[in-house]
């Protein structure tokens, strides 16, 4: 399952399940909470995208709490058979400690809760946009 | 001259902000059943959250990462998943217990029974975390915390036999009114207390947030090594108090007041209304400090957007969690449950949960991958492992002895 990013070599397992992914700007957007691996023609497996959110999650889980997880995220979802959020491989910039990616990914199911939170919560609480530093 | 000035508010804030409502109220039980034969745990204790604070302030200047991303990527989900539940119930369990300190120093203040007082607290605490800068947060409660240096005054106005006092700290064995359970009881304790885990998940969480580099490793070093000793003897010196005034007429502390009551016997009115200020920083500082530490786990866990260096839109599920943590809060306080005794479970908790937190930072500070050149020295990995080992003890000693001991009566 090795694959090489800008020259150099990661081990999937390792270097990349489970680290942060940070967009263009420095924001968090997300953990690598499963790998899209696709089969070459000489049989080689790569990885083509980073999946996110409760629906690849949970299988990693495992158990009842895994297999619950799942099934309360599929209800939740709108449509018949929800994808998991996935981020394009050919997207990361750099790996070090955390995923960078080249580019703000625009798939509702990476930030979905986030932007329904911000909407509907915390968003119309007075105070919510104003600046940090 | 303005990088020393950064120095010294960094020493004088982490000396301010080192005691909570756990120190508070355990040091004073401690003190006034047990004197100074306990001593030692605060020392032990206190050494061993500098050798972990240090570590996980490294790895946030070198990676960028704080304490709870590293959890699940080192113990992988569901393991991780488990950690953060253990830890999250802890933290909310010392959150519930400092806004319950906070009601009570204002209680104590004011004479409006503390339960009127919780949810003014509660929405307070939330306002700060909702608008206040994490800098301001941090200089202002613990240059106020610092009051609590009244407690060293009181102790030298009372003019103790010091030789007593040290023959005390220096033969750890339980007092005749008193037996080994209780005493090993209370040293796990304080032990807990001292090393509370939210504090290593607040200071790498901060470290990230006030975006530390390799170059600020040396402020960091100093504030750990300098201010949180300094910190710890204040935490001493509350015992010190209360082993002079409660411990001679067999008076238990069950009430913040009477924490404060040595200080009123020894510097009268003006004296006690300056710990009463201290009371108030050191436990308002450090619901910040947990509540902010509930949302910083459960974010980086799940990989969310999280802190105070962006505005609340942009971090809408953490300032959700730190908004539903601080409700909670204040609904369990409104049950009437007393926050003493919340806080004396939460210490004797904190100290079960210790190894899920202490065993991953000392790991990943030993990854070449993550800390290139700035991976632990012998030295670091010695007292770390030593540590680990006292840590499992206690962990693993907690709830038999809560048990045995009837949570230490």
């Amino acid at each position: 399952m090795d694959g090489t990013v800008a020259g150099r070599r990661y081990d999937a397992a390792l270097n990349l399940l489970d680290r942060q992914i940070i967009d263009p700007d420095g924001g968090l957007v997300a953990n690598v909470d499963d790998l899209e691996l696709t089969e070459r023609d000489d049989g080689r497996l790569v990885v083509t995208a980073l999946l996110v959110g409760p629906g690849v999650l949970g299988p990693r889980l495992g158990g009842r709490l895994g297999h619950w997880t799942v099934a309360v995220w599929r209800r939740l979802c709108a449509e018949e058979n929800p994808k998991p959020g996935r981020i394009d491989a050919a997207d990361i910039s750099r790996i070090d400690s955390g995923v960078h990616l080249a580019a703000r990914p625009d798939d509702r199911g990476v930030d979905g809760l986030e932007r329904w939170v911000d909407e509907h919560l915390i968003g119309r609480i007075p105070g919510a946009t104003h600046e940090p530093e | 001259m303005k990088k020393l000035f950064a120095v010294a508010l960094g020493v004088l804030t982490a000396i301010g902000g080192f005691v909570d409502i756990g120190d508070l109220v355990t040091n004073a039980v401690v003190g006034s059943r047990f004197g100074m034969s306990l001593a030692w745990v605060v020392v032990v204790g206190v050494l061993g959250i500098c050798v972990f604070a240090e570590m996980s302030g490294r790895v946030a200047a070198v990676s960028g990462r704080a304490t709870f991303d590293l959890v699940r990527e080192r113990l992988g989900p569901r393991v991780g998943l488990a950690n953060l539940f253990a830890s999250m119930a802890v933290t909310l369990l010392t959150f519930t217990a400092e806004i319950g300190g906070v009601a009570l120093a204002l209680e104590l203040a004011t004479s409006v029974n503390e339960l009127l007082w919780v949810p003014v607290a509660g929405v307070a605490i939330w306002l700060v975390l909702w608008r206040v800068r994490f800098s301001e947060v941090e200089n202002i409660f613990g240059l106020m915390g610092l009051a609590l240096i009244v407690f060293a005054v009181a102790v030298w106005q009372l003019g103790p036999d010091w030789g007593d006092l040290w023959a005390q700290a220096s033969s750890p064995k339980p007092p005749a009114e008193e037996n080994w359970g209780t005493y090993s009881y209370y040293a796990v304790a304080l032990f807990g207390a001292a090393m509370t885990p939210y504090e290593v998940f607040f200071f790498s969480s901060g470290g990230v947030e006030e975006h530390w580099k390799t170059d600020d490793l040396a402020t960091m070093r100093s504030n750990v090594f300098v201010g949180f000793p300094l910190g710890g003897m204040l935490s001493l010196a509350i015992a010190a108090s209360t082993t002079l005034v409660l411990l001679p007429v067999g008076v238990q502390v069950d009430t913040l007041g009477q924490v404060a009551l040595p200080v009123a016997v020894a510097l009268g009115k003006i004296g006690l209304a300056v710990a009463l200020l201290g009371f108030f920083a050191a436990t308002f500082g450090a619901a910040c400090e947990t509540g902010l530490s509930v949302g910083y786990s459960l974010a980086q866990y799940f990989g969310w957007q999280w802190g105070k260096f962006v505005r609340p839109r942009q971090a809408a599920r953490f300032h959700l969690v730190l908004l539903l943590s601080t409700i909670l809060g204040i609904a369990v306080l409104l049950t009437t449950v007393d926050p003493i005794k919340v806080t004396e479970y939460s210490v004797v908790f904190s100290a079960v949960a210790l190894p899920l937190t202490y065993f991953p930072i000392l790991v990943v500070a030993n990854d070449p991958d993550y800390m290139g050149e700035h991976v632990n020295g012998r030295l670091a990995n010695g007292l770390g492992t030593v540590y680990l080992v006292l840590v499992l003890v206690a962990s693993m000693a907690a709830i038999p002895l809560m048990l045995v001991t009837k949570a230490g009566q």
